[in-house]
């Protein structure tokens, strides 16, 4: 399945959701899994791609190091927090979802500090398969966390 | 340590009323096992559902007295100038009561004679019900997850929780309780594979009416437990004035 984010839903759309639902969440008294996402800039997508350094299968978060190369040529090693190895193996995802090497395509929400990280929302495989960490896909599919 | 000094003073801590750990529990026959199987099936794997989405109606918050809604509002507003930005489970602080209930991970219902155990794979915790007639200790040590006896009621098990830490949340953000917070749940099976918690909290310190709640969780017979230690790979902290932060210096796993 190939996918084309140039229609996907904007930030406000996002904020919007993640507002009502993480404060629906709070409100009623469920207790945020593991962290605030306080350190992200959840209202921005930012589209990265690159070349996978090392996908880390565990909690509390599973950790995709990725090699970017900036216009200028130069490479830098992001690293994108994701929901965890419990969370994501129940749905579709295993340790071996990304490889060394593999090219992909990342849709994240940067770190407000503006250093090279941040939370990944979905990613596009090189064999056009889009996988979803956390959010709402752009149209349609499964939403995660689940609302 | 002589081994008849070892023995005096073991027998000095088991003295019975002394210790929540130390009560005594009759050893099970096999009738107690076989009266197991009469009851609805409580025992599995299930997680949380969540209700409504953006569009529902957003549940009732608890009721606060004005000193623990002054609490949340200073809380608030600390979050507003951008003092307070995290809590501590991002350092891998596990919930507590009620939290511990409502993570979104699976729990584990255990059903044997004399206690159900629940096992929360969030942060590896669990949480034992005594189900054998026992009473709350006198004067409970104060715990994350609290001290819970639990009885049948026709099909409805009913678990009484008390003696919580302070140290942990009501639920959300800036919520506090006070150390007389008392829990009563009622977990009912709704269908075969659909079980209900009513969920009723009252803390005559904190809330001013009991804060009432049901949540509804879904079984998963196709699931196990997976392990989770919050500490292998935690990138995430909070600092002890609440700032929050990511550590993003890149290590291999070994």
């Amino acid at each position: 399945m190939s996918t084309q984010h140039s229609s996907a839903p904007g930030g406000r759309v996002w904020k919007q959701w993640a507002t009502a639902v993480i404060g629906g969440l709070a409100l009623a008294g469920v207790a945020n899994a593991h962290h605030s996402f306080s350190v992200f800039d959840m209202t921005t997508e930012k589209t990265l791609e690159g070349d996978i350094v090392e996908f880390q299968w565990t909690n509390p978060h599973t950790w995709t190091w990725v090699s970017v190369k900036g216009a200028d040529g130069k490479v830098t090693r992001w690293g994108l927090e994701g929901m965890s190895p419990n969370f994501l193996g129940r749905r579709g995802w295993s340790k071996n979802t990304f490889k060394p090497g593999d090219h992909v395509k990342m849709i994240i929400a940067p770190l407000k500090s503006g250093e090279p990280g941040g939370t990944l929302m979905r990613a596009t495989l090189a064999n056009g398969t889009e996988v979803v960490n956390f959010g709402r896909p752009p149209g349609g599919g499964p939403v995660l966390p689940p609302e | 340590m002589r081994v008849g000094q070892w023995v005096v003073t073991t027998l000095a801590f088991a003295l019975p009323g002394t210790m929540a750990f130390a009560q005594p529990a009759p050893a099970p026959d096999s009738s107690a096992y076989a009266a197991l199987a009469k009851l609805p099936e409580i025992a599995g794997l299930w997680e949380m559902t969540f209700g409504g989405g953006p569009r529902a109606a957003p549940p009732e918050g608890p009721s606060f007295t004005p000193a623990y809604a002054a609490k949340l509002k200073s809380y608030q507003e600390a979050q507003a100038r951008g003092e307070i930005q995290d809590s501590p489970a991002a350092n891998c602080v596990p919930p507590g009561m009620p939290g511990v209930m409502t993570q979104p991970y699976p729990i584990d219902i255990l059903v044997t004679p004399g206690k159900i155990t629940i096992i929360a794979e969030a942060y590896a915790q669990w949480r034992q019900i005594f189900t054998d007639g026992r009473k709350h200790p006198d004067d409970p040590d104060l715990t994350y997850n609290g001290h819970s006896v639990g009885h049948w009621e026709g099909d409805t098990l009913v678990v009484d929780s008390v003696g919580f830490t302070t140290d942990t949340a009501l639920g959300g953000f800036g919520m506090r309780h006070s150390d007389k917070m008392h829990i009563v749940e009622r977990f009912k099976l709704a269908a075969p594979d659909k079980l209900e918690i009513q969920t009723s909290i009252t803390d005559p310190d904190a809330l001013t009416k009991p804060w009432n709640s049901t949540r509804v969780f879904a079984r998963h017979r196709e699931w196990t437990l997976a392990e989770y230690i919050c500490q292998q790979n935690n990138r995430n902290f909070t600092t002890d004035d609440g700032k929050s932060g990511i550590n993003l210096k890149y290590e291999a796993q070994k």
